[in-house]
């Protein structure tokens, strides 16, 4: 069985959510059959700049073929356009045409997956946003399983990706929430979908002293790990917590880890170490309190994975469905909407040590049941074979010609996001019982 | 008031939370969202719930918007006896006055005309006089009903705002009540201790060295005052052999052998045990009784200052204590105990989790490595 593995980008040195997750899963199955990955030669994200030579490299004993982006991003060009399919009533074509702006631009990768369909068994990919996934699953229909890594922001909202949700064989989603958006605005229902996730190689024997001494930091503290940005919600984060520092009982001291695109407010209790090798962070994890998960949009927190496979509590964003969700279903975290939850909520898990004690149980046993990397290999394999068997489902639902693909009926993404479900998913349970990851 | 209770290790999040939302509503006193906080916090609120300042600014305001009533200026004439016979040439009123008698002899007589019309403008301007009077009276009377239906407003917004705020005071008490009867609930289904035979002569009955009134003899060449924390032997009955050790096992049992749940407890809700000797650690607490049915007590949990503190409750049953505790954290930490129980915060090291993976639960264990 050979697999492929479609990414935007791919290395050991992007850290990016969809990229890690992608290459996690390509170093697991490759331990169950051949698997080749199909990226591009970009590692930037946000110009998608060609870096790396086209052609075939292994990383980390997976084959690794990389194409060249055709044409970097314009960052005007794709902020008109996306502005304008977001939040103005427009056309499939405007769609199409803010596709191939956001990029990364790669005909040449479409049309190897179209011309070497047949040698796949499967092809997964990554980021349904993306041109490859957009573009590669429609060239290789019958055997395309889509990793959506969905977030609730306005792109899911986009007509044309919604034919994409239907006519892929099989959808790993990350989370119920993302299931139940994706399902609500695509009508996916009829495609087989497993709720997957991803699992982490958290060290077994963390050395949380070592950290302490390494970076000299003393006294009970809560960590945030990931990039400190507005859009992850470390501004709030930071005001929250300058108000809790107010409360002379509280004894926390906030600890920072990842590049920072926010200046950090100068306080004692406050301090920022940077970018931190995995040791180094598992170790402050495993050292902290309590970690911080303040991101307004997540399709699924490996952070919080990580935390709650370390036994440690995670305190989140209740306004993030998928965190919130989290939270309820493993019974692993508090979560907060407001400056006041969010000091009551730290409070207790500070001075309640049971409850901290009992939060981090619960977590360590969700990660266990749920995003183990036997559960989850288990997940694939089991879709895989499912996929196998059933039939493949029919032809692809074409794109509309040209003078309907410059008919301006389709609404603003933002309005048909706005209409979608909220709220986390609390009451499914699997199928074989237990509750959902 | 305990800060929320979480009963046994099947923690339901859901249920902490609202626990949590329902402490933070109560703090605030009425449950409004984000954005009508800082509405109201924009708006002067005591200047409208204050009579006095609001009637004089408020009228002020009025009064401005609405300029004093002057009258119009309303047309008239004025009509006397020789009206008639006007004129600004001399020569012309010469003449009619001249055939005056011709004109009443052989035309008519003006004079009743004349008479009419005179009293047709003084009616004319006492009436205009008697409507600008009123229209000033009415205008008066205008600014007092202001006043009056803005008062009114105001004492039915105040009135309001109480009655939100007495409900709210009422749901919170509803919900106490409920939790006090559940509490009670639970309290009453507990199995009371009843201690064994064997251990009743060991349990002293006197109070504990630091408490009591009786000076330990001092030596003779010391001069140095007794110290604070008691001697294990001074002021305390005589043990039997072997009791010690049997306590310092029972000790060891709770730290190490029970469920973290069984290792918390609340000074408040737990029984108070007799008075023991202490046997020289750093914690003076007099001992607890040895164990206590575990059944559906109430635990309170406190927080890590507390969790060396002598345990209230020790459940002889750790999987049954752990499965059916409830616990409630304390929110004022001791910080001295803290230094006394768990050593200095900042000089641990190490948090990291047990061997089990657990977090580390104090229990009189100092956390760390």
């Amino acid at each position: 069985m050979k697999v492929a593995v479609v990414v935007q980008r791919y290395g050991t040195s992007i850290n990016g959510g969809a990229e890690l997750h992608a290459r996690y899963i390509a170093e697991r199955l490759a331990r169950h059959g051949e698997v080749e990955v199909l990226t591009t030669c970009t590692t930037d994200y946000v110009t998608w700049r060609n870096e790396l030579p086209p052609g075939v490299e292994q990383v980390n004993g997976v084959s690794v073929r990389r194409f060249p982006v055709k044409h970097e991003r314009d960052p005007h060009v794709f902020g008109r356009r996306q502005e304008r399919v977001f939040e103005q009533r427009h056309s499939l074509g405007d769609e199409l045409d803010w596709l191939d702006a956001e990029g990364p631009t790669t005909p040449a990768l479409v049309d190897h997956i179209a011309r070497y369909a047949g040698e796949y068994a499967f092809c997964l990919f990554f980021s349904y946003r993306y041109y490859h996934a957009f573009y590669g699953a429609r060239a290789a229909a019958d055997r395309a399983i889509l990793v959506p890594t969905a977030e609730r922001d306005a792109t899911i909202g986009l007509s044309i990706f919604h034919p994409l949700f239907r006519n892929v064989r099989a959808v790993m989603y990350n989370s119920p929430e993302e299931r139940t958006m994706i399902q609500a605005v695509s009508g996916n229902e009829a495609v087989a979908g497993v709720v997957v996730g991803v699992g982490s190689d958290v060290p077994s024997n963390p050395q949380p002293g070592r950290f302490r001494q390494k970076y000299n930091v003393r006294g009970p503290f809560a960590v945030y790990v990931g990039r400190i940005d507005v859009n992850k919600g470390c501004k709030e984060l930071f005001d929250f917590f300058e108000g809790y520092l107010q409360d002379p009982h509280g004894k926390l001291s906030l600890v920072l880890i990842g590049n920072s695109l926010l200046p950090i407010p100068q306080h004692p209790r406050i301090r920022h170490l940077g970018f931190l090798n995995d040791a180094d962070k598992f170790d402050a994890m495993a050292a902290a309190d309590v970690l911080f998960m303040p991101s307004y949009y997540e399709s699924l927190s490996m952070v919080a994975l990580e935390a709650w496979a370390l036994g440690r509590p995670v305190l989140a964003n209740g306004r993030c469905d998928v965190l919130k969700g989290q939270c309820i279903r493993s019974n692993a975290g508090l979560y907060y909407d407001n400056a006041q939850e969010f000091a009551e909520t730290l409070k207790a898990i500070e001075q309640n040590r049971w409850l901290s004690g009992t939060l981090g149980r619960n977590g360590r046993q969700f990660f266990r049941e749920h995003y183990d990397w036997p559960v989850i290999e288990r997940k694939y394999l089991d879709m895989f074979e499912r996929v196998r068997k059933a039939p493949a489902a029919g032809t692809v639902e074409p794109l509309p010609g040209w003078f309907d693909r410059r008919r301006q009926d389709l609404p603003a993404a933002e309005d048909i996001l706005a209409r979608l479900p909220t709220g986390p998913v609390t009451g499914h349970r699997q199928s074989d019982g237990r509750r959902w990851a | 008031m305990p800060e929320f209770n979480v009963r046994s290790d099947s923690v339901n999040v859901e249920h902490i939370m609202e626990q949590i939302r329902a402490r933070i509503r109560e703090k605030r006193g009425v449950d409004y969202t984000e954005e009508q906080i800082r509405e109201l916090a924009a708006i002067k609120l005591e200047k409208f719930l204050d009579p006095r300042g609001v009637r004089s600014d408020l009228l002020d305001q009025f009064r401005k918007a609405m300029p004093a009533y002057e009258p119009p200026v309303l047309p008239n004439y004025s009509f006397e006896s020789d009206t008639l016979f006007e004129s600004h040439r001399g020569i012309i009123r010469f003449f009619r006055k001249l055939f005056h008698p011709l004109l009443k002899l052989f035309l008519f007589n003006p004079n009743p005309l004349i008479r009419a019309l005179n009293i047709q403008a003084q009616l004319n301007t006492m009436y205009a006089e008697r409507e600008a009077q009123r229209e000033s009276s009415r205008r008066a009377m205008d600014q007092l009903y202001y006043e009056l239906i803005h008062n009114l407003v105001l004492e039915l917004t105040r009135t309001g705002i109480e009655v939100k705020n007495l409900k709210m005071r009422v749901e919170s008490l509803s919900s106490r009540l409920e939790f006090n009867e559940r509490r009670a609930r639970a309290l009453e289904s507990a199995v009371v201790y009843k201690p064994a035979e064997e251990e009743r002569p060991s349990r002293p009955s006197t109070p504990p060295a630091f408490a009591s009134p009786q000076p330990a003899p001092a030596p003779p060449q010391s001069q140095t005052p007794a110290p604070q924390a008691p001697h294990p032997q001074s002021g305390s009955p005589p043990e039997g052999p072997g009791q010690r050790s049997r306590r310092r096992r029972r000790r060891r049992g709770r730290r190490g052998g029970g469920s973290v749940a069984a290792q918390f407890g609340s000074p408040g809700a737990a029984p108070q045990p007799a008075a023991g000797a202490t046997d020289g650690s750093p914690d003076a607490r007099p001992e607890a009784p040895p164990a206590f049915a575990a059944g559906d007590s109430a635990f309170a949990s406190d927080d890590r200052s507390h969790a060396t503190a002598g345990p209230a409750f020790a459940a002889p049953d750790p999987t049954a204590a752990s499965a059916r505790s409830a616990f409630a954290s304390d929110d004022h930490p001791d910080a001295s105990a803290r230094q006394a129980q768990t050593g200095a915060d900042d000089g641990e090291e190490d948090d990291g989790p047990d061997d089990d993976g657990a977090p580390d639960t104090g229990g009189g264990e100092p956390h760390g490595q």
